[in-house]
């Protein structure tokens, strides 16, 4: 009982950990080939799930299996952690078309940053089954990219009892989008500042401005509010009002979390990364799809970068393959990257994407940590997730061949330490008419 | 008789690296033989060690030993894969964007010959992925659309050298969501299902009727009735009349179990044949009554979800479907999937286990045979066209990809080339 307890004080504490839903007998998976990510390939490995953690990773006959696991034979499965999806709107939407089941971006303003998606995350949506079933086990959920700031992104894990089981960080990063989709020009007749790129960066600076002199406005307040207490002769300063929108962007200017600076052309990504300078902010780039005579500077200035979708078509100028070689040349800098799949109903394809982008040129190993520990690392989370690793979460994934390859079945699949059902409404619609 | 590579290019009239105006155009006339490679013919299994010999335009030989005449051009492809060209039965490239007369729902003397803008970077981009023949169609907000055409990728070249010599006629209808959302949109009828299908009767019967007309005007003219009434040429009627006569292949978009039904029970009923449901991603809920009427589908691997009527589509579809009798192709509709349809049929693989041949005839000879052009293309026969493609590794995976793309017995792709892997023709063409 005082176990039970002491767990669920864990769960609550950290939500990465396991949900109450874990087994209470280890797991040990035997047999297979471990893609630990960390440390190489194992052949004839042993697995030892306990606890929602990872107890044991080694070679057959070097690790021990306690007598109370349950044993599964995984002999010429491959084993390998739950991958990350590193961009998606998982959760926020159901069916594209279908308006009143989106809560994708809030378009009536183009800087929102106090939109969080923690509040909007749809736990129960019919597509996070189907995710599941390739082996994806977290992803990072952020609003649609067609405002400059449209909030806040949150790291999710794909399985849970509620909401706040999966959400593992709710305000993961500030989104930050300079693409030049998020102009308001669609149609001349309904045009509305910002129309322009230069308009677009203007807004950004002001709003980053204004926050600025929000957060010196209450400093001045609470400096007066403490020397007053000494000083009751002293004169009030007015309270400043509260205003969500700015207060939202301060942990951002404060350097404490990453913004994710989407910008798909080369220009595009100079100015943007010139704006996130001026305001000191930490920088993970999004997209850069276009900006191939950019990347010595990237690697240079080592900033991580989310990459894709590779399967963007190029510009009319470019070659064929530009963008399918984009991840190669990340990797040939030594630039930390990791793939996303930019979608939701998509997300399952993600790993075929890193197959095609070991096709065009990726070091195998690096296409596989760039869905795993890069992300891991790159958000921060890498203590729990994104390599098989004795103490991390237990979201471990076992398949019938190569991670990446279209061809590969997925067999199981488990999120903390729980073995997940690999059902979907699919799944059920398959059955159902096979019959 | 092994040559160097190297002594292709002039042969085959590269030009990446010569000046423009050095360029010869493809001939037609080239004679290759190229060895060594895993064949996957579609028609006659996987062949290792195979070698394709093509003369004119055309294979002649296929097989684990083909005599190579001295006059051959020899491609080494060991470790390599060989192909048919990829075919894509649902396209909307080389139509600059000129997809929908999205202004009545009844546009069937539309045809995209007029809008073929042959140097669409998508051709190339697609002839790059191994697609070698494609079905560019009207799109989708019309209950009767508009005439398609069928084109070689044969990118570089013009008009006339493109588009398929002798291919059959398609015509794209389109049920469901689409044209509901385009006229409810104008508050115009269709807005409902009902409406889509009442809207497709009523052309086909206003069609029944200037047919008869015409009939009985040249019946009358035939037995030298001088005073016969002329009927009034109309473009719209005369193209929907032809569909009447069978002499188009009738490609209808929709997804739903009960359109299949409807569709086919209005083509019964005016007597015409559809050749292929595009999308189809409900097939696998009704794909007997699809099977018993020879009618093939078009449809995607995985994709689902973006509208309400994509909400119950399965990657299962394709093979439930194929089980029970019904022809499979897999399609793009989207210039993204056209580079990669090889890895799209190789889902199927996975999503209830085709074999490589079922799946390798889904982006093949299925297509083939919608467009159909079957007896031409999409595999690797003798006496069929010579479309090609060496894959750098397995084609059914997230790995091949294409090293060289013939179509015609000419190289028209070549990922071994600097710039940009495809020939540069002078002007002129």
């Amino acid at each position: 009982m005082g176990r039970v307890l002491l767990l669920h004080g864990l769960i609550v504490l950290c939500a990465a950990v396991a949900h109450a839903q874990s087994p209470s007998a280890p797991i040990a998976l035997r047999g297979g080939k471990l893609l630990t990510v960390s440390h190489g390939v194992i052949d004839n490995g042993v697995l030892v799930i306990d606890n929602g953690k990872i107890a044991a990773v080694g070679r057959s006959g070097e690790v021990a299996i306690p007598k109370a696991a349950r044993v599964i034979d995984v002999k010429g499965m491959t084993v390998y952690p739950g991958l990350i999806d590193s961009h998606t709107n998982l959760g926020l939407t159901e069916i594209t078309q279908v308006a009143m089941t989106n809560d994708l971006v809030e378009p009536s303003d183009e800087i929102t940053p106090h939109m969080h998606v923690y509040d909007a995350f749809h736990a129960e949506s019919e597509l996070i089954p189907v995710t599941r079933m390739n082996g994806i086990t977290n992803a990072i959920v952020a609003p649609a990219e067609t405002n400059t700031l449209p909030g806040q992104s949150s790291l999710v894990q794909l399985d849970g009892r509620s909401r706040d089981q999966m959400l593992l960080v709710r305000d993961l990063a500030l989104m930050m989008n300079f693409t030049g989709a998020q102009r308001r020009n669609e149609t001349w007749d309904s045009r509305k500042f910002p129309q322009t790129r230069m308009g677009l960066a203007a807004q950004l600076r002001q709003a980053f401005l204004d926050a600025q002199d929000y957060a010196h406005r209450w400093e001045e307040y609470e400096k007066r509010k403490a020397a007053k207490e000494k000083d009751p002769s002293l004169k009030d300063k007015e309270r400043p009002k509260r205003d969500l929108k700015l207060e939202a962007l301060l942990p951002y200017l404060e350097g404490k979390k990453p913004v994710v600076l989407a910008a798909e052309e080369a220009s595009d990504v100079e100015v943007a990364l010139s704006l996130a300078r001026e305001f000191n902010l930490r920088v993970v780039l999004n997209h850069i799809t276009h900006s191939q005579t950019l990347l010595d500077k990237i690697a240079e200035a080592k900033l991580p970068v989310i990459v894709g979708p590779i399967y963007r078509t190029p510009k009319d100028n470019e070659r064929y393959d530009v963008v399918y070689r984009l991840p190669a040349e990340l990797a040939r800098r030594g630039i930390k990257f990791a793939f996303a799949s930019y979608d939701a109903h998509d997300v399952r394809n993600l790993p075929y994407a890193a197959g095609y982008a070991v096709a065009w040129g990726v070091p195998y190993d690096e296409a596989l940590k760039a869905l795993t520990l890069n992300p891991a690392e790159i958000w921060g989370v890498a203590a729990q997730l994104g390599s098989l690793d004795v103490g991390k979460t237990a979201n471990v994934v076992v398949a019938d061949g190569d991670p990446l390859d279209v061809r590969t079945d997925v067999k199981r699949v488990f999120i903390a330490g729980r073995e997940v059902p690999l059902t979907s409404r699919q799944t059920a619609l398959r059955d159902a008419y096979m019959k | 008789m092994r040559r160097p590579l190297l002594a292709l290019i002039p042969l085959l009239g590269f030009a990446a690296l010569a000046p423009a105006q050095d360029v010869t155009r493809p001939t037609g006339k080239n004679e290759i033989v190229i060895r060594n490679a895993t064949l996957l013919t579609v028609t006659h299994g996987r062949i290792e060690n195979g070698s394709v010999y093509i003369k004119d335009g055309k294979i002649v030989a296929f097989g684990a030993r083909v005599d190579v005449p001295a006059s051959a051009t020899v491609i080494e492809a060991a470790g390599k894969f060989v192909t048919p060209g990829i075919i894509d039965a649902h396209s909307h490239s080389a139509l600059d964007d000129d997809v929908n007369e999205a202004t009545s729902p009844v546009t069937p003397h539309m045809r995209m010959q007029d809008a073929f803008d042959y140097t669409d970077k998508a051709v190339y981009r697609s002839l790059a992925g191994g697609v070698t023949t494609s079905l560019s169609l009207h799109g989708s907000a019309n209950m009767i659309g508009g005439q398609a055409i069928v084109f070689k990728h044969k990118y570089g070249l013009g008009r006339d050298q493109m588009l398929f010599a002798g291919a059959p006629r398609s015509i794209k209808f389109a049920s469901g969501e689409n044209p509901k959302r385009v006229y409810g949109a104008l508050k115009q009828m269709p807005s409902t299902r009902m409406g889509n299908f009442a809207v497709q009767r009523q052309a086909l019967a206003e069609a029944r009727d200037y047919m008869h007309e015409w009939d009985q005007y040249e019946a009358k003219v035939a037995k030298g009735d001088a005073d016969a009434k002329r009927p009034k040429r109309d473009l719209k009627l005369e193209a929907l009349a032809e569909v009447l006569r069978g002499h188009f292949l009738v490609q209808i978009h929709c997804y739903r179990a009960d359109e299949f039904l409807t569709e086919i029970a209005i083509a019964r009923e005016f007597g015409y044949k559809i050749r292929a449901f595009h999308h189809a991603l409900e097939a696998y809920k009704v794909p007997e009554e699809i099977a018993q009427e020879g009618i093939a589908i078009a449809t995607f691997a995985d994709w689902w979800g973006y509208k309400h009527e994509a909400w119950d589509a399965i990657p299962w579809n394709a093979v439930m479907a194929m089980r029970k009798g019904v022809r499979v192709a897999i399609k793009s509709d989207s210039n993204d999937f056209a580079r990669r349809l090889n890895q799209e049929a190789g889902k199927i693989m996975r999503y209830g286990g085709a074999t490589e041949d079922e799946a390798l005839r889904m982006i093949t000879l299925n297509p083939a045979w919608i467009i159909g052009v079957e007896d031409r293309v999409g595999s690797i026969d003798v006496g069929k066209d010579a479309d090609l493609v060496i894959w750098d590794g397995y084609p059914l995976s997230s790995y091949g990809r294409p090293d060289k793309v013939f179509i015609d017995g000419d190289l028209y792709f070549d990922r071994s080339l600097p710039g940009y892997g495809m020939p540069q023709y002078k002007e002129g063409n």
